[in-house]
């Protein structure tokens, strides 16, 4: 039976996309939806993370130590970090289409919002 | 469908996939015990091909420079798209929302410690931004850390100041050629026959702040387009709460 | 090695530094200037593809970035696979943009100037989606294709119907968008390696749950794009608010290529994966297809607005081509393809003359447009030919895609393809036939409608502008010409075949990574089947034809003939699903989602 310690940190991804995914599910504000959206893109950055974590490893900056040393994954890390600055930005996206929902017709709530059905 | 029945559904199937997600990550290896070859690789070869002590930038920047390509315009494509959506209509009706009243006096010591932390701020940002081959860093950072001295003007001053700062024309200029003089670099070694984004400046010494050949000039371009971005998403935002509409300049 | 050719980037450079020109001097250019500077961008892409597709039937080569050669087994930079397959959708990308570009010359509204930048980064990121073999590199023009997708259809703001649509699409998009990074993550902690071929090596034939479910995350990420039931809910709401051009994009090539990379799925990284539960998987992805065949069909049919019932349609022919790439053969993979190309340009044609009609008649609901169309006679001839290719009838190339679709069923023992391939191109036929036999002719009494179709849709070019410009039918003729005219050249044809055989094995891709060059089988072609196609393409006509008439002229046939009608009304409870309600949407995505993952973890593990 392996140790929970070394699963939690994806037990904690997993729990974090269900919130996320709930959130939505029974959102009634649409700026609530996005923000839902927030918490699952931090699911899969946690995932990513823990998945280059090596006990013991340096940080993969070689300025004060050898090149030889063991260190934690660099290229996880490279691929999320530009992933966090964009992904703020498409949620400044997301957010100005909430915003001229608003401007249209006057509410927020996605069940008030029905025009397109069928 | 109706709320209770959404929710309840959910909790069923979504419980199920939670369970599923659990299963499955019982196989992947324990937390802690990062074994694959790719980072490893880049973790040793990294200083000595690139001359760039910071092997997640030399991973962003150089051998994985086109996907950072590709990030940057997503952020270019979402900002045209925040400028898109909330851009003024012709005969469109100003209303208006909550008038800004720039009138309070705030006392000298918000405005003086203000100050010192654009200052400070300012100073951070360029050197993050010009760091970013030798310590973590780089342009992405450097791009948030400048984008939030003008946000400062706006919390301290008032709000004619950032609009000033931020509604002039350059700074879109500077946005599309932070993204367009990325894809310029990149296009440059096809000229000489090499590959699109081969790093072929060159590499200066481990340690110094110029090295490391093109990673530290894409690393500028990218602060100079996040800045931009950001200031202009700010502003789109504000014009929008303010006026109801953007005014075309 | 064959020395990969310079061009290859380019496709993805140039329209990338072309639209941040754009941007940058977006307020000093004037509306005409932007649009030319558009046009002429995306021509000269769509020139270098061919220039690369040129290169590519020479022999297959691959591309590193940043001159990154892999060392041993370990790849580290990112790769562009040069072969006829990928390229040919980039080829496919540049034309649909390029057409689309042209359309919407001097349409009402260019959002100041921003819409031409943003088309163009839309076809970069179709470009490069097509063209990668990096996983990471995947998800990210993904993403790019998606962004510039939200992006665009914030074009129409001052639609009667609220953003609604767009907001539907982002959201669940962005889902799928983070399922995929989710899968990714799997497969790097499993691998250590984000090249597909990679991946796929050091996978090998192990089928634990991590692997599965890995898959499956993947799988279903691209499924919502692909817009496969249960994850169809935002595409016609997302069409409903595009403008005419951005629609053609959607249906004719995005939602596709969520389908061509679960291709890329199926045949490079999880290929030895399911080598001993083949039957299993087909069963799983051949039932998905079906079911989506029957519903976007069965919902086609009840929609009364143009673009909803389109964009049905298109879910309908995306569950075939589902059909077909479960299937698995070279063969299958290749009419798959075939499939792809002439779907898109009919569809394009289809979307581009609705695009006339509301430019013409200022509507686009069938009761709206009921009887106003009567002397629109080259719009008319548009339209019935673009539902005779819908219906996979003889001259066009959407036969020869069913005909090596059937074949390839025939060969694994399903020939029930074959009738579900008749099925969808009969019904969407027959919805597009009936909105043609309503306008057009004015024949029968006033449509049934809907909601949907009741709020309608501003139009985009101006009202003094009444004539139709030359630049707004020719994409529509070419949409429609170019699928007679494929279906008559069989060169390119032999040409897919052979590199879908190189597709299809994992072996081949391992040898063109690591080595650069791969040996092409000949395959061959499924001629002996085009018989039986042109026969089951005539009957599909036939059927739709029947089927709108008994729509059309309901009143005049007894209650219990009344098929269409019936149809026409629309099945209640499929029509409430489509509520509309995001929080709904993403409940089916979530079911759709624990179901695929609880049928991979439970009948294809060991």
């Amino acid at each position: 039976m392996p140790n929970v310690l070394h699963l939690l940190p994806y037990f904690v991804a997993a729990w974090l996309f269900f919130c996320g995914l709930y959130g939505i599910v029974s959102s009634k504000h649409l700026v609530h939806s996005v923000m839902c959206l927030a918490i699952l893109q931090s699911s899969t950055y946690i995932l990513l993370l823990s998945i280059g974590y090596r006990v013991g490893g340096a940080a993969p900056v070689f300025a004060d130590i050898a090149p030889g040393k063991r260190t934690v994954d660099p290229v996880v890390q490279a691929l999320m970090l530009t992933d966090v600055v964009v992904e703020a930005v498409v949620v400044a996206l997301l957010l100005a289409m909430v915003v001229k929902a608003h401007e249209r017709s006057g509410t927020v709530s996605p069940d008030e919002l029905r025009t397109l059905r069928g | 469908m109706r709320e209770a029945v959404r929710t309840r559904l959910f909790f069923i199937f979504g419980g199920i996939f939670f369970l599923l997600f659990c299963y499955a990550a019982v196989d992947l290896p324990p937390w802690g015990s990062y074994r694959g070859p790719y980072g490893d690789v880049i973790a040793r070869v990294g200083v000595y091909e690139r001359h760039a002590t910071d092997a997640v930038n030399a991973v962003n920047y150089d051998y994985r420079a086109f996907d950072t390509l590709g990030e940057e315009f997503i952020l270019f494509a979402a900002v045209l798209g925040v400028m898109m959506l909330l851009r003024r209509e012709e005969g469109a009706s100003t209303h208006d929302v909550g008038r800004v009243v720039d009138k309070l006096h705030l006392s000298t010591t918000v405005r003086a410690i203000a100050m010192l932390a654009i200052l400070v701020t300012v100073v951070f940002g360029f050197y993050i931004g010009l760091h970013g081959q030798l310590t973590p860093g780089g342009g992405f950072q450097a791009g948030v850390i400048l984008a939030s001295v003008p946000f400062l003007l706006y919390v301290c001053e008032n709000t004619e100041s950032f609009r000033r700062i931020t509604s002039h024309s350059a700074v879109e200029v500077m946005e599309a050629l932070g993204a367009g003089s990325y894809a310029l670099i990149g296009l440059s070694p096809l000229i000489i026959g090499a590959p699109f984004l081969t790093n072929f400046l060159p590499l200066g010494k481990t340690g110094d702040v110029f090295s490391s050949g093109t990673i530290a000039l894409i690393s500028a371009c990218i602060g100079l387009e996040v800045t931009a971005a950001f200031l202009l998403v700010g502003y789109t935002y504000l014009e929008e709460i303010i006026t109801g509409e953007i005014p075309e300049e | 090695m064959t020395a990969p050719s310079p061009l290859t980037p380019l496709p993805v450079a140039v329209p990338l530094a072309g639209a941040a020109l754009l941007a940058c001097l977006r307020k000093w250019l004037n509306r005409t200037v932007a649009d030319t500077l558009g046009i002429a961008l995306a021509a000269a892409t769509l020139l270098i593809s061919c220039f690369l597709l040129a290169s590519a039937m020479h022999g297959n080569s691959i591309y590193w970035f940043g001159n990154w050669f892999p060392r041993y087994s370990i790849v580290l930079g990112i790769g562009f696979a040069v072969e006829p397959i990928g390229v040919g959708l980039a080829v496919l990308a540049s034309t649909l943009t390029l057409l689309s570009l042209v359309y919407s010359w001097r349409l009402t509204d260019s959002g100041s100037n921003h819409f031409q930048p943003l088309m163009l980064i839309f076809l970069a990121a179709m470009g490069g989606f097509s063209l990668t073999v990096d996983v990471f590199n995947l998800f990210v023009f993904f993403e790019l294709m998606s962004t510039a997708a939200f992006a665009l259809c914030g074009l129409k703001t001052r639609e009667p119907a609220p953003l609604q649509g767009s907001f539907n699409f982002a959201v669940t998009n962005t889902i799928a968008a983070f399922l995929i990074l989710t899968s990714i993550g799997f497969l790097y902690a499993m691998t250590g390696a984000l090249n597909m071929a990679q991946i796929g090596l050091a996978l090998g034939s192990r089928h634990d749950p991590c692997v599965l479910f890995a898959f499956t995350l993947m799988i279903c990420g691209f499924f919502i794009k692909a817009a496969m039931v249960p994850f169809h809910f935002w595409l016609p709401d997302a069409h409903a608010v595009a403008p005419t051009p951005v629609c053609v994009l959607f249906s004719g090539l995005m939602v596709q290529l969520g389908l061509f990379a679960v291709a890329r799925l199926r045949f490079i990284i999880f290929a030895q994966t399911f080598a001993t539960h083949e039957e299993a998987l087909q069963l799983i992805l051949l039932s998905m297809g079906v079911v989506t065949v029957l519903i976007g069909g069965v919902m086609c049919y009840a929609e009364h607005h143009l673009k909803r019932m389109l964009a049905f349609s298109t879910i309908c022919h995306a569950g075939i081509m589902l059909l077909a790439i479960a299937l698995g053969s070279p063969v299958a993979l290749a009419a798959m393809m075939v499939y792809l190309v002439a779907h898109a340009f009919i569809k394009g044609g289809l979307f581009f003359t609705s695009g006339l009609l509301l430019h013409r008649l200022r509507a686009i609901g069938e009761r709206a447009l009921f009887a106003k169309g009567k002397g629109l006679s080259w719009t008319a001839a548009l339209w019935f030919l673009g539902a005779a290719g819908l219906a996979a009838a003889p001259p066009f190339l959407l036969m020869t895609g069913e005909a090596g679709i059937s074949s390839a069923a025939e060969e694994m023992g399903r020939p029930w393809i074959s009738w579900a391939c008749l099925f969808g191109g009969a019904i969407t036929a027959a919805a597009v036939l009936r909105i043609g036999m309503h306008t057009f002719f004015g024949w029968g009494v006033e449509p049934i409608t809907d909601e949907a179709a009741e709020v309608g849709e501003l139009p985009e070019t101006a009202r003094e502008d009444r004539r139709t410009f030359w630049y707004r039918f020719a994409p529509a003729t070419a949409c429609v010409l170019i699928p007679i005219l494929l279906a008559g050249l069989q060169v390119w044809q032999g040409v897919l075949r052979d590199a879908s055989s190189v597709f299809t094995s994992q072996a081949g891709m391992l040898h063109l990574v690591y080595t650069g060059s791969t040996v092409a089988k000949h395959l061959p072609g499924w001629s002996e089947a085009l018989r039986g196609s042109t026969v089951r393409g005539i009957i599909a006509f036939l059927l739709a034809v029947l089927l709108a008439c008994t729509s059309v002229f309901r009143l005049n046939l007894k209650r219990s003939l009344r098929l269409g009608a019936f149809l026409e009304s629309g099945i209640r409870p499929l029509r409430v699903l489509q509520s509309g309600h995001p929080g709904d949407y993403v409940l089916w995505l979530t079911i759709g989602l624990a179901s695929l993952s609880a049928a991979s973890v439970l009948l294809l593990r060991r």
